[in-house]
């Protein structure tokens, strides 16, 4: 019955497409849909203050004073210290700044390190089959068999402690689940009549896979980096609450990690400001993620 | 006679269905689409009614706006009546029609394999819905069930019952669809497209026990197809849809014998028939305009031509020849994957190919002709085998000299929603083969070649930036022409290349690869399920059955002379009520 009614509808949009022959790309047409909808615009301003907040802070041009001490130890929020001031009388709003700087980089740099080594492995493993198939699988099984916190502890510990290890570690851990996604969907895509046609037409292994193959999962990628970042801003600040994330600087992670002492004297701002400021952006990259989902994944678009 | 009767029997009324000026619209983001046009038909008791129509005619919507199943939104039933046993079931509560949603009214769906739950067994599936509507215990629904199979002819039904719909065969599954379907013997049956994906022995046999089935219970039933032999041997009267409306109806012999729009006619005339077949096929445009204005056609167009069978050494020298070829599957099994046994999807064939003819290879699906056309292009690597392309051994050919190859040889694939690159625009697919094999000079040099190739496929070539979606089934067929021309091909597989189209595409692009094989004296492979299209399109016809070629003749002497039992199987389960068209 539902395949009847998902014929039909395909029919008439057929027949539609025939009536208006002017449509637009896949990528054109989800950033039309996606524009459209208030919350993804909304999502997508938030994640371009924080980059932009970001930039700027690696810049040096804000932020750059967050060892000053501006005011008293433990000032509470008020109009010249907006977020108020921690146990060195340092300004709160000044260290959620450098930590956004410190959240968005490690986001970055993981997915940097993570989408390409996702990409070309499951890209490689799903094409090629076979041994080569059973060696990356090998590898990502064994490599998530493995607690992740072990593994990140023991690689911080090989490179030192600091926000390249968190890199590092996060970058060396998180592909696994793109490349599970990406090699599956290319093991569907390279059997259907495009591709098989390709081969026809003698183009050869490379041009089938990156050419033809990969530009039809890319929406994949795009979906899954926009997750990935928001998970790797959470497990950073997990690592820095823990102790073995970044150093020397303050991260949304160390000011909650601060703060497990200051709750009980009552000086909640500190644990606030991290948390809301992690809250916003981690809830930004979600609906921006399902925005991107809709807009893209060709199986749910006819909703 | 039994006909006037049925005319009488008409104005007595006996009504069971009624629609009356029935409208139904679509919105989307691009505006709204008018599916159903202001469309009345009705239908008696014990009657058939076929609606024919292409797709897009809105034959499919009428069928789900009869269950009330019609998705909303998009869609809209904005104005007209549904009148069952003189009750409008637009006008009932949802309790209400739920009652008559497969009791009074069932549905038959295309797809057998997906119209199933996989997850339960066919038994448990026939009792719920006797459960459901007949109020049946559990016990007496299972033994019901087991009634109804054996009904609908299928062997040991009392065993079957047990079974998964993935262990039962395409038939099968559409067996117990209509089980379910007759299960609370519904006065109305709707079937859209019930033989569509099935072979031609067994859409004989499915369309017998749908017949068988109708005489018992008094049904009536609405028969949607696109399919005109179809309709004919299994319809009472006929209603002709095009463009969402109802362009005529009437008694089907009167329709086949004297149709009255012009639609109807070309309906009739494009679909290639076994008894022969004028040199180019007659399409919808050769009886009307666009605007749907009647043409006068030339009685000469319809003179069926004779196929020249003679060839001449140099003009039609021998171009392929495969030798004993094996395409064999490894079967694997056990824990350490060894091969326990093979699939012997080409086993032996043997056959010469001449240059600028055509071998039609007919059979039924599962029989190896997709196997064979790849195992020619070395898409699929042989087991065993020669195959010997215009002097040389293709399955001897190294990486590079298969580049080569694969210039001179083609293949143009089923469905054109697949065989296209979603993300690449119709210009790239095109540019694709010349820049891979280093044909034209640069890019202008290229890109006018693309131009010039949609233009004699006949499509704009001011559409080049366009991605495939943006292109109808038919149209985008042409455009896998196009690209299999880019380099001046020999020799074209058409690998069920207008299976998917509808017939009076299918004609369009039928006669554009007979223009292109006179004018490029291309040699194709047509491999096809239908055997009025080979016939139409073949010189020499190879009927495929378990890997084998089993027959293999020229066009005529397979139809009209058949030698082989599985031959004569196949063309006596064609559909034989249509009758040839006259003008």
């Amino acid at each position: 019955m539902i395949e009847s009614v998902l014929r039909t509808s395909r029919i008439i949009m057929d027949k539609i497409i025939e009536e208006n022959p002017i449509s637009d790309s896949l990528y054109k047409s989800a950033f039309i849909r996606m524009v459209k909808d208030p919350s993804t615009m909304l999502a997508l301003t938030v994640v371009m203050i924080y980059t932009v907040t970001a930039i700027l802070s690696a810049l040096g041009m804000v932020a750059t004073d967050w060892n000053l001490e501006v005011g008293t130890s433990y000032a509470a929020p008020s109009l010249e210290h907006w977020l108020g001031t921690d146990i060195f009388g340092r300004s709160v709003l000044t260290k959620v700044i450098h930590g956004t700087q410190v959240a968005m980089s490690v986001g970055f740099f993981t997915c940097l390190i993570a989408i390409p080594i996702g990409v070309l492995l499951g890209a490689i493993a799903g094409y090629f089959g076979g041994i080569v198939d059973d060696f990356v699988v090998w590898f990502y099984n064994t490599l998530s068999s493995i607690p992740s916190i072990m593994l990140i502890i023991s690689i911080s510990l090989i490179m030192g402690r600091g926000l390249l290890a968190v890199y590092v570690a996060l970058g060396a851990t998180s592909w696994v689940n793109l490349c599970r996604l990406i090699r599956a969907e290319v093991m569907k895509h390279k059997n259907r009549e495009y591709v098989q046609a390709a081969h026809a037409l003698g183009a050869g292994n490379a041009r089938r896979l990156f050419r033809h193959i990969l530009p039809n999962i890319f929406h994949i990628v795009i979906i899954n980096t926009s997750l990935q970042f928001q998970t790797a801003i959470k497990s950073e600040v997990i690592l820095s609450f823990l102790g073995i994330g970044v150093q020397g600087q303050p991260s949304w992670g160390t000011m909650i990690d601060d703060a497990k002492l200051e709750l009980a004297r009552g000086v909640w701002w500190q644990l606030f400001a991290a948390t809301v400021a992690m809250f916003i952006i981690v809830l930004a990259f979600n609906i921006l993620g399902d925005a991107l989902r809709d807009a893209l994944d060709p199986k749910i678009k006819g909703k | 006679m039994l006909s006037i009767l049925k005319l009488k029997g008409n104005k007595m009324s006996n009504k069971l269905l009624e629609i009356k000026n029935l409208s139904i619209e679509f919105n989307s983001s691009e505006g709204v689409v008018k599916a159903v046009d202001n469309i009345s038909f009705s239908i008696d008791q014990g009657q058939t009614v076929g609606l024919v129509g292409e797709s897009g005619s809105g034959k499919s919507v009428t069928a789900l706006a009869l269950m009330r199943l019609i998705p909303n939104p998009p869609g809209r039933i904005t104005s007209g009546e549904i009148l069952f046993e003189g009750r409008d079931i637009l006008k009932i509560s949802e309790n209400e029609m739920r009652k008559i949603r497969g009791n009074d009214i069932s549905m038959i769906f295309q797809e057998p394999m997906t119209s199933l739950n996989p997850v339960f067994r066919v038994g448990e599936q026939i009792v719920e819905v006797l459960m459901l509507h007949q109020k049946l215990a559990y016990k007496q629904a299972w033994a019901k069930a087991i009634d109804l199979l054996d009904q609908v002819g299928i062997p040991n039904p009392s065993q079957k019952i047990l079974s998964y719909p993935h262990e039962m065969s395409g038939g099968q599954k559409q067996r117990v669809m209509i089980a379910m379907a007759i299960a609370c013997e519904p006065k109305l049956l709707i079937a859209d497209e019930p033989t569509t994906a099935l072979d031609v022995t067994i859409q004989k046999q499915v369309l017998e026990l749908m017949f068988k089935l109708q005489e018992k219970y008094k049904m009536g039933m609405l028969f949607i197809t696109h399919d005109l032999g179809v309709v004919a041997d299994i319809a009472d009267d006929m209603v002709v849809m095009y463009r969402s409306k109802i362009v005529e109806q009437n008694h089907k012999n009167e329709i086949f014998k004297n149709p009255q729009h012009p639609y109807s006619k070309g309906l009739l005339a494009c679909r290639p028939s076994l008894a022969g077949n004028p040199k180019k096929l007659l399409t919808v445009s050769d009886f009307m305009t666009e605007t749907g204005a009647e043409k006068k056609v030339d009685k000469h167009l319809l003179k069926i031509h004779q196929k020249d069978y003679t060839f001449s050494e140099k003009e039609n020298p021998i171009l392929l020849e495969v030798e004993n070829l094996k395409t064999y599957f490894p079967i694997k099994g056990g824990v350490m994957g060894r091969v326990v046994n093979h699939v012997k999807a080409v086993d032996g064939v043997s056959f010469t190919l001449r240059k600028g003819k055509t071998l039609g290879l007919v059979g039924e699906s599962g029989c190896g002709k997709t196997t064979l056309g790849r195992t020619i292009l070395r898409l699929i690597e042989p087991t065993e085998g020669v195959i010997k392309y215009a002097g040389q051994d293709v399955t001897k050919m190294n990486q590079n000299e298969l580049r080569q190859l694969r210039s001179k040889i083609q293949i143009i694939f089923q469905d054109p929603y697949s065989s296209l690159n979603p993300r690449m625009t119709i210009g790239e697919a095109l540019l694709e083969p010349m820049i891979i094999h280093n044909v034209g000079r640069d890019k202008k040099d290229r890109m006018d070649r693309a131009k010039w190739l949609l233009n004699r496929v006949g499509l704009n070539a001011n559409q080049l930036n366009r991605y495939p979606h943006e292109f109808s089934g038919g149209q985008r067929q042409r455009i896998s022409i196009a690209r299999a021309l880019t380099l001046n091909p020999e020799f074209i597989i058409c690998d069920e290349s207008v299976s998917a189209l509808d017939v009076s595409v299918q004609a369009q692009v039928l006669n554009l690869l007979l223009e292109l094989q006179e004018e490029y004296n291309l040699t194709y492979i047509f491999i096809s399920h239908d055997l009025g299209v080979v016939s139409f399109i073949s010189d020499q016809v190879g009927v495929m059955n378990d890997g084998k070629i089993v027959e293999f003749n020229n066009a005529d002497n397979v139809y009209r002379n058949p030698q082989n039992d599985y031959t004569k199987t196949l063309l006596s389960a064609i559909p034989k009520g249509l009758p040839a068209i006259q003008l």
